[in-house]
């Protein structure tokens, strides 16, 4: 009748095309949901992490990490040592790019000339810009000096990809980005549909041999409903940031599982110390005692978190395992608040663009509220806007809470100076900590290799924030990835989709 | 007849200049440009760029300078993508055209034969629970609409796919869920249309001399309704663009919607600019040639 | 959405029979079951809105991390103090729902009355004035409905910043030029007819009888597509919260409650649905009873 008019229509078209690929699918594709993608496929000219995400699984860098964090060959097979501030790295031989170039000692110092050009604008100068000169010394060596030395540069190189110098020169930047990204990773560029999908083939001439699938695509889906749809019908094999309240019904499900573990990330709230009240230590240590670090991640968080005594990471190098964690005490909390000339309470806005974990954000502003710290959350799209707001304007006032991941850098320094440094060019810290003494010490301990006294040092800094409180401390969080059934992997300590590792399940 | 015409491109002119006033003022109620451009940088150094790309002279040049620059396509440079933004954009606008015109589609398939059972069948069941259904469509915030199809249709049925635009299947979900916007005027518009001409003399006497009911109504529903329907149609399309914005985000649809609402949330004004006049030109167009086809259709006017 | 045909001005000679055409259109209302049912809904709405501290069980704000995600009564594991479950942080969704009733009110109806303020004014300025001015504003007219109305509104709110005043005045501005259409016609119609010329030869001032005659013959059209413009209002604040420029306040209206919970939707359905419902019985009791409020007031429809 005419009333079964549509779905008449419906079924035709099916019928026309068959059922749609996502249930027909041999298992030679695997598929990945990213909410975007980043604006350019160029791995030197962007920072998003959705970009880093595809761009490894393009381009080779001179290290890799294994599953277990340790440093692993590359495009380098052996690196060491010659002076404070240089490195000598021997490179692979008979590594083919896409293209079917041959990699050369002369590809390395491009790719590296090319970031630390300053009028090429690469938004990651600032994480190697104390690399001086990058020198070919013959067919196989590298050297790289540094102007001061640089405990990180090894922690650096795990994500700096190398290109091929003959191809960018030929097909300019732009198109590089765009439509022919060339590197030496597992798979090979294919296509690119903006908005939709970036797809890519497996590189068979890959030197660490062929990756178990044949396709590898990135679909774009900003709404997490569609992700978690798509993951449980076939159509998407893995996405991630699993919120902790859909790990239930992912891990219910018959098509799905979850994959998690404990990662970089670490979540604080970081107080102004320029202003009332947050100037006086006791309010921030009253801070760091009203919340109930455990009630959240138990039940916001399903388990999957760890309290931190500071925001140095258990994981990162220089982590001090004997500085322990503010306990959960609001009667001291509001002693202490009282103790600093706020007996009857005081008022403050917090500020945040962790739209992931909104819940969380009000839960703490509640507990601050129940000592007296009266907190209005207020919730931030993150984006431009925020970002002029927090480090164009410094007004995140009177704290905002956020979240670090260290760029995948096991190292404290990586996340204490960002935070904490007072000097113009940091992140955040610039603005709101005011911690006397700390910017000294995050110099010292970044300006020299020697292992033992860094980690020393960085004993004694945290031992001073601990006592100083810029920040609330927080916890760790896991990484959660929902994968589907159809497809073996296990999430990664680095956060990354080193997708090389996928399998199809066995049947 | 011409003199209408003319009359009316004159109008689609004068439009088309309001329309980019608009389009103009967005980035100039955001505050300043430069801060969104380079948040980061030093003032001295923002302060320069603010001089050298114009934004301190007064805003009618600036006005002028930005209608000259969009008649040649110039758009600026999207900040995100540091590419031309108009080319961006119009390479999604035919998605979210596919969409819109299968939405406006769907909605007429839906809206004739249940306008037309509804008015012949006048206060049946039928015809009250056809107006509660539809009506339901359009209570109902669409990104809600769609995300309640997805779990129904992909997940639990299981006989559509969930999201995306490789197949012809995905276009199902993303057009029907749009169509729930437009499906109720259109219905009304149908079934009132057929109230008018049910009792009419010449359908009676067509109904004596034994030509089939169904075809007599209908011919003349149609013809009826044929006006209203097109009267109707330009608006239609510009609230369907509308509602094409959120429907592309719950079913990552890679259209023009999508990219304007990232664009806004990441604040690239030269995108958003060219996706929003880009659109207002398709709905001043659509307009026009609904208004020339009313003028066709409709030889009362013309006579005027 | 829904504009469909307007009622027809009515005569101005039926001046004095406006008591019997009252009783009129109330019969023809009022014998509607649907109306009625509509009418219903929106006083509890309305009533929900306005007695909100009195009538929410719980303070909507209280947060209570136990509590989270308790499902509603009739299911399995709800409680009965939490009549349709908490949400995330454990905060009673009914009292979350009967202030955000409050909020969601006050932005369709705020943003209905910037409407009508907005549009009548011009619509009488372009049918008094006529000429140039009329022009003008016909112009601006086109103009404004050239742009997809959400996209518009979504475009000044993110440069502007997201705020209740911005969303209500950018909502407001994006809608008025119905009642202009409405107002202009009407006033050209009634320079036309004979009792102005009457008026204005025994000295009485054109524009008062104008006013006089104007606002009973527009008052039906009037009403009516301020009650769909309400719920119109409603839906796009939902839409716009959606898309992230949601007000920001601390009561969330409905459509911040969907779009905040939609991400639950699989493991948490009442988080989102039981706002939806208040949205969709909302709109659908405004929508039957503008219905049939115009059909009431159309002579035409018996």
């Amino acid at each position: 009748m005419k009333r079964s008019i549509v779905p008449a229509v419906a079924l035709a078209l099916l019928a026309l095309v068959g059922p749609a690929p996502a249930f027909a699918q041999a298992k030679d594709t695997l598929t990945v949901a990213l909410v975007s993608h980043a604006p350019t496929l160029d791995p030197h000219m962007h920072f998003e992490r959705v970009g880093i995400l595809v761009n490894i699984n393009m381009f080779d860098s001179l290290l890799h990490r294994s599953t277990k964090l340790q440093f692993e060959p590359s495009l380098a097979t052996s690196w060491k040592a010659v002076t404070d501030t240089q490195w000598e790295f021997k490179i692979r031989k008979g590594v083919r790019f896409h293209n079917g170039d041959v990699l050369t000692p002369a590809d390395v110092k491009y790719s590296f000339d090319r970031v630390l050009d300053q009028t090429k604008k690469s938004p990651q100068y600032g994480n190697i810009r104390a690399i001086k000169e990058v020198k070919v010394v013959d067919a196989e060596t590298v050297h790289i000096i540094t102007d001061k030395p640089f405990p990180l540069l090894l922690e650096r190189l795990v994500f700096f990809p190398i290109v091929n110098k003959k191809h960018v020169e030929t097909v300019g930047d732009q198109a590089f980005g765009t439509t022919s990204p060339v590197g030496t990773g597992p798979w090979k560029f294919v296509e690119w549909k903006r908005d939709q999908l970036i797809r890519l083939e497996a590189f068979d001439q890959h030197w660490r041999g062929k990756p178990p699938f044949k396709h590898l695509i990135f679909r774009a889906i900003p709404e997490t409903a569609t992700q978690v749809a798509e993951v449980k019908t076939g159509g998407v094999d893995i996405i991630r940031d699993v919120s902790a309240d859909l790990v239930p019904d992912l891990k219910s499900h018959p098509q799905a599982y979850i994959s998690s573990t404990p990662i970089l990330r670490v979540h604080y709230v970081n107080l102004d110390m320029r202003v009332a009240p947050f100037d006086k230590k006791g309010v921030r240590q009253a801070a760091n005692y009203a919340i109930d670090k455990s009630a959240i991640i138990q039940k916001m968080m399903a388990g999957l978190g760890t309290q931190v005594a500071t925001t140095v990471q258990p994981l990162a190098f220089g982590f001090d395992p004997e500085v322990k964690p503010y306990p959960f005490d609001p009667k001291k909390a509001k002693e202490l608040l009282a103790q600093a000339g706020y007996p009857n309470g005081v008022d403050i806005t917090l500020h945040s663009s962790s739209v992931a974990y909104r819940p969380v954000f009000e839960a703490m502003a509640e507990m601050l509220t129940e000592v007296g710290i009266r907190a209005t959350p207020r919730m931030w799209d993150p984006g431009p806007a925020w970002n002029k707001f927090l480090q164009a304007e410094g007004k995140a006032t009177q704290g905002m809470y956020g979240t670090w991941g260290n760029y995948s850098v096991f190292d404290a320094d990586a996340v204490l100076h960002p935070l904490y440094h007072n000097e113009p060019g940091g992140w955040i810290g610039r603005w709101y900590a005011r911690v006397e003494g700390l910017d000294k010490l995050i110099d010292e301990a970044r300006s020299t290799v020697d292992q033992p006294k860094r980690k020393r040092l960085y004993s004694q800094i945290q031992q001073m924030i601990r006592e100083e409180a810029p920040s609330i401390f927080l916890w760790t969080q896991y990484d959660t990835l929902g994968i589907s059934k159809k497809v073996q992997y296990a999430a990664r300590p680095d956060e990354w989709l080193w997708l090389y590792d996928a399998k199809p399940a066995a049947r | 007849m011409l003199s209408i015409v003319t009359r009316r491109v004159i109008r689609l002119v004068v439009v088309l200049a309001g329309v980019s006033l608009v389009t103009f003022a967005i980035l100039q109620v955001s505050g300043d440009p430069i801060s969104l451009m380079m948040p980061e940088a030093p003032e001295a150094d923002r302060a320069v760029l603010r001089q050298s790309m114009g934004f301190n002279d007064p805003l009618p040049v600036q006005f002028a300078r930005f209608l000259g620059n969009i008649v040649r396509g110039d758009f600026g440079q999207s900040f995100f993508h540091r590419e031309p933004a108009l080319p961006i954009v119009l390479a999604r606008m035919p998605t979210t055209l596919l969409l819109t015109l299968l939405a406006m589609g769907l909605s007429l398939v839906i809206a004739l034969p249940v306008g037309i059972v509804s008015a012949v069948r006048r206060n049946s069941a039928f015809d009250h629970t056809a107006t509660l259904v539809v009506f339901l469509g359009t209570s109902m915030p669409v990104f809600w609409t769609g995300i309640m199809l997805i779990l129904l249709f992909a997940v639990q049925l299981r006989v559509l796919p969930v999201s995306g635009w490789e197949s012809w299947a995905a276009l199902v979900l993303p057009g029907f869920t749009l169509a729930t916007f437009s499906t109720p005027l259109l219905l009304r518009i149908v079934r009132s249309s057929m109230l008018e001409v049910i009792n009419l003399d010449y359908v009676r006497t067509a109904r004596a001399k034994g030509v089939s009911e169904w075809f007599v109504v209908c011919r003349h529903a149609l013809t009826n309704a044929a006006l209203p329907l097109v009267t109707v149609a330009g608006l239609q399309f510009g609230l369907l663009l509308g509602g094409a914005i959120i429907t592309e985000t719950v079913f990552a649809v890679p259209g023009l919607g999508r990219l304007i609402v990232g664009a806004i949330r990441q604040l690239d004004f030269p995108i958003v600019q060219a996706g929003v006049f880009v659109l207002a030109l398709i709905v001043v167009l659509v307009n026009f040639a609904v208004d020339m086809l009313y003028l066709y259709l409709n030889p009362q006017i013309r006579v005027h | 959405m829904a504009i469909g045909t307007l009622a027809p001005p009515m005569d101005a000679r039926a001046g004095s029979g406006h008591a019997a055409e009252r009783s009129r259109v109330w019969r023809k209302f009022v014998r509607n079951p649907a109306a009625i049912g509509g009418a219903l809904v929106l006083l509890t709405v309305i009533g929900a809105a306005l007695f909100a501290p009195y009538v929410a069980p719980h303070e909507p704000a209280r947060q209570s991390l136990i509590r989270r995600f308790t499902p509603p009564i009739w299911t399995q594991g709800g409680k009965a103090t939490y009549v349709f479950g908490t949400d995330q942080v454990g905060r009673d969704i009914l009292s979350r729902m009967i202030h955000g009733a409050r909020v969601s009110l006050l932005v369709g109806v705020a943003a209905v009355l910037v409407s009508l303020t907005v549009g009548v004014t011009l619509g009488l300025m372009s049918g008094f004035l006529q000429g140039r001015v009329d022009t003008v504003i016909m112009t601006v007219v086109d103009v404004t409905l050239s742009f997809p109305q959400l996209l518009l509104a979504l475009a000044f709110v993110a440069a502007l910043g997201p705020s209740l005043l911005t969303i209500i005045v950018v909502l407001g501005l994006t809608g008025w030029e119905r009642y202009t259409r409405v107002v202009r016609a009407e006033v050209l119609a009634l320079r036309e007819k004979d009792f102005v010329e009457a008026a204005r030869a025994i000295g009485a001032s054109s524009t008062r009888t104008l006013l006089r005659h104007l606002l009973p013959n527009t008052f039906s059209s009037i009403i009516v597509m301020s009650t769909l413009q309400v719920a119109q209002a409603i839906l796009q604040e939902a839409a716009l919260s959606f898309l992230g420029v949601g007000t920001g306040s601390a009561y969330p209206t409905w459509g911040q409650m969907i779009s905040l919970g939609r991400d639950f939707v699989t493991v948490a359905w009442w988080l989102p649905t039981f706002p939806g419902l208040a949205i969709l019985l909302t709109v659908l009791a405004i929508n039957l009873v503008g219905d049939r409020l115009r059909d009431a007031l159309d002579p035409r429809v018996g």
